[in-house]
């Protein structure tokens, strides 16, 4: 009879290597990086610009995105119908987009026809038109995509937090802009962001999976060879609001059977030499399932179907923020517990199976995060993007291993601070206003836009 | 060719192994032939919140701890629900292989006597919130739910969702758990695939010693899921706080597998697959009526799904959008598709089936569907074969058998203040 009682040893642990890279630069500086994963007969082919919403000012919010929803309206000699159809025809499909430090352009695609959907992807990174009837397709849909989110709490809770936290500045707005500034938007604003942003000198190219390497890599600086390259635009300043003590904004949501809680500061930039030791100690607090904040709000209390916190390690500081979506009657006894483990984290209380279990974790987690040729592309574009040393994959377990319980103590007391946070729910005010009165914080409440509502 | 071994347990197990070295993982997915349709009118949600309850420990491992052993380890894990059956499944490292078997046999085998009132009522709580956070908290989060009530008579058992009511969920008892779990949860209705790095003879073994001496039980409850035909449209019009009105369709189709399935298949994504699609090109592209449309089937055993939607722009009417999908409809009952049409709706089936070989836990879990559903787990090198086999005639035919107005149900979601 087997042993039940006890969970089985392992057996030797079999050696896990990350793909070999092939790193190329290009005359125009464009550089390209190639890893080959046979799983299955598909390439996930990239191009990243390292610009995105970071760089739109506050009149222009969402610019970026506009610019990289529009490249796909049509680029080279094809139209937004015929990209489309091409692209189908070789098995592939194409998506951009933006987000706060980058723009992004991929194919996934069936690797018989890796070829000319490496045109494509070319012809979209540096010859897209920018067709006028393309901008109006976009901006109609962009401005009712912003009205839908009126309606969506945690859509709410997001904007609001930001805008709390960074202003008007970078990080402060949308992503995807406000209904103000998208109506703003010319063709030549969008046009002058193409020119000035999709640089070869700014951009890597990626394509992962079931390819030849060298060949890829030829194919790429064949295709990509025209881009031309231009001087680089200076990186956007990130000014964060300094929170003097936490405060508690309460939006009201009168239909809500659910509050949408945020609470949280400024985090820290990725390029932090803190980054592992925080990282570990994120995972302890609300980072991983079976991290604190979501054993206590879920597993003890039956107080939300999750809760967790991130650290947004962006080009500059992100926000670290703890989110929970809980049942109105319990809201703010889930705001003193997450601000307890807050609390809870900085003094140094950490057991040591529970800071094994967590480097454990993240050391012995990664290969399961990149099996398919799109996860690897994305761990490239990561490298790109954060300018990680080459051999950062190879050395990311002796990092996390040398993190001490000291380091997690430190860490929290450094960048995690209860005392100075946002507050900001979205929630049923008529039931959850006056409970949130007695956390003994400053209460405001806001509408959904950010404005102060006097009573 | 993906190396595959399928066998059975004296208990019933059925278990595939697909053997792969390219990582050092190994998937372990579990297939319980056991969703929401084996629930009852006022017993509803149960399969779901069983699911929850399995993860709240057994007799040899803690609350929460089956969590901890796999994460601790470096390994993912999850579990889901859906109509015809529920999901378990974990990657490790795969010298971890035996931990993952050993996690699974207990709560398999030895479930029972680590269930509490206490962990039931705190997992009640959690699937509460689950259903306010994905149901009733956000625009449009009850459409699916309303379709199902629209589209099947209350005593068919995809009437109801997998999340269930919150009338039901409130009364479910300890009993009631203990009586599913005995009824469903045993190894004769159990697939157990494992993909990935292992040596076959030795998982074998391991199976042998884990799973070998658990009890199969013994006649199953038999349901009837001959779905009545509608007798002509079912529609409703609801008026919600959403900012712009959505039209949701469902239309009934054979079962997942059938000839006319993997048609209709192809067919949604002609209709809706990019943005050269029928309905994106004319509804959303060219007339600019509608802000996002699709239309996709769902994986069903009992009865088969294809699901449409389209939301209107702002100031249009839902009643233009839904003549306009009709149009499109019926010019490709009509006139068909193009050759370009169909071949990129095949290449689209190629990929798709791509993504889900590429990494091991998506395929263990379409091998353990395979071996669910059909009884066999090799349908895994066929799958594509009816695919590359569809003709322009098929989609026809599909379009103007089954997309008809009769054999639909439909709701509108139109805003309160409109």
């Amino acid at each position: 009879m087997i042993d039940r009682a006890t969970a089985p040893s392992p057996t030797a642990p079999r050696p896990y290597h990350f793909p070999k890279i092939t790193r190329t630069t290009l005359p125009n500086g464009l550089r390209v990086l190639v890893a080959e994963n046979r799983n299955a007969p598909i390439a996930a082919l990239r191009t990243l610009v390292k610009s995105g919403a970071d760089h739109d000012d506050a009149e222009h919010a969402g610019l970026a995105s506009i610019v990289a929803d529009l490249l796909d309206e049509g680029a080279a000699n094809r139209d937004a119908i015929r990209l489309a159809e091409d692209t189908g025809l070789l098995g592939g499909s194409l998506a951009t987009g933006a987000d706060w430090d980058a723009s992004y352009i991929s194919v996934d695609v069936l690797s018989r026809n890796v070829q000319p959907s490496v045109e494509i992807l070319a012809d979209v990174s540096f010859r897209a038109t920018l067709p006028p009837d393309g901008l109006d397709r976009v901006r109609s849909e962009r401005l009712m995509e912003i009205l839908q989110q009126r309606d969506e709490p945690a859509a709410i809770a997001g904007k609001r937090f930001a805008g709390l936290l960074y202003g008007t500045g970078a990080y402060g707005n949308s992503v995807i802009g406000n209904a103000d500034s998208v109506a703003r938007i010319t063709l030549d604003d969008v046009r002058r962001f193409y020119d000035a942003h999709y640089l070869p000198n700014a951009s890597s190219v990626v394509i992962s999976g079931d390819v030849d390497s060298a060949r890829a890599a030829e194919l790429a600086a064949q295709m990509f060879a025209n881009w031309k390259k231009a001087e680089e635009p200076p990186r956007p300043v990130v000014s964060p609001q300094s929170i003097p003590e936490s405060r508690v904004y309460l939006i009201d949501r009168p239909q809500a059977v659910q509050s949408e809680i945020r609470v949280g500061h400024v985090g820290v930039a990725r390029s932090s030499e803190d980054y592992f030791a925080i990282t570990v100690m994120n995972s302890i607090l609300g980072g991983v399932f079976n991290s604190r904040i979501n054993l206590n709000l879920r597993e003890r209390h039956g107080y939300t179907y999750g809760a967790r916190s991130t650290f947004a390690f962006r080009r500059a500081q992100g926000p670290f923020v703890v989110s929970a979506p809980v049942r109105n009657e319990v809201t703010r006894e889930s705001v003193s517990e997450v601000l307890a483990e807050l609390r809870r984290i900085r003094t140094g209380d950490v057991e040591t199976h529970e800071l094994e279990d967590t480097k454990n974790y993240l050391m012995g987690v990664f290969p399961a995060t990149v099996q398919s040729a799109s996860d690897i592309a994305s761990r490239l574009l990561d490298m790109e993007l954060y300018g990680l040393p080459e051999d950062y994959f190879d050395r990311y377990r002796e990092n996390i291993a040398a993190i001490e319980k000291d380091d997690i103590a430190r860490v929290a007391q450094k960048y995690v601070d209860p005392d100075r946070a946002l507050i900001v729910i979205v929630g049923n005010a008529g039931q959850i206003r006056e409970p949130l009165g007695t956390l003994g914080l400053p209460l405001h409440e806001i509408d959904i836009e950010g404005n102060l509502v006097t009573a | 060719m993906l190396a595959l071994e399928s066998y059975e347990l004296s208990n019933g197990l059925r278990v595939v192994l697909n053997e792969d070295h390219s990582a050092p993982l190994v998937s372990i997915n579990l297939w319980y032939h056991v969703g929401s349709k084996n629930e009852r009118p006022g017993r509803t949600g149960f399969a779901h919140l069983f699911e929850h309850m399995l993860f709240s420990g057994s007799k040899h491992v803690g609350n929460n701890e089956h969590f901890r052993y796999v994460q601790s380890v470096g390994g993912v894990l999850n579990g889901t629900t859906f109509f015809d059956r529920t999901n378990y499944f974990e990657m490790l490292p795969s010298n971890y292989l035996a931990l993952g078997l050993w996690l699974e046999s207990d709560r398999m085998g030895f479930f029972l006597p680590a269930l509490t009132q206490e962990k039931l009522d705190i997992q009640r709580e959690v699937v509460k919130e689950e259903r306010r956070q994905r149901y009733d908290n956000v625009p449009y989060g009850t459409a699916f739910e309303r379709l199902l009530h629209l589209a099947y008579d209350p005593d068919y058992s995809y009437h109801w969702p997998t999340i269930g009511s919150m009338e039901d969920l409130q009364a479910a008892s300890l009993d009631d758990i203990r009586q599913f779990f005995a009824t469903w949860y045993r190894p004769d209705n159990c697939v157990l695939t494992l993909c990935g790095d292992f040596v076959p003879s030795e998982a074998k073994d391991l199976i042998a010693q884990y799973f070998g001496d658990i009890a199969p039980g013994g006649d199953f409850p038999q349901f009837d899921l001959e779905r009545k035909p509608l007798g002509g449209e079912r529609r409703e019009t609801f008026e919600t706080p959403v900012q712009l009105p959505r039209v949701y369709r469902l239309y009934h189709l054979p079962k997942m597998g059938s000839a006319d399935w993997i048609h209709a298949d192809l067919l949604t994504t002609v209709l809706a697959g990019d943005k050269a699609s029928r309905f994106e090109r004319a509804l959303v592209h060219e007339k600019q009526i509608a802000q996002d449309v699709a239309a996709y089937i769902l994986p069903t055993e009992s009865t088969g799904i294809l699901l449409m939607q389209a939301t209107a722009k702002d100031g249009v009417s839902i009643d233009v959008v839904e003549r306009a999908m009709d149009e499109e409809i019926d010019r490709l009952a009509n006139g068909g598709v193009t050759d370009d049409e169909l071949t990129r709706a095949k290449n689209r089936a190629e990929v798709e089936y791509a993504h889900q070989i590429e990494n091991y836990d998506s395929r263990a879990d379409l091998i353990g569907m395979l071996a669910t559903y059909f009884g066999d787990a090799n349908i895994v090198h066929t799958w594509l074969e009816p695919y590359a086999a569809t003709t322009n005639e098929n989609l026809r035919d599909v379009a103007t058998k089954y997309l008809t107005a009769d054999n639909r149900a439909t709701s509108l979601f139109i805003p309160v203040n409109a």
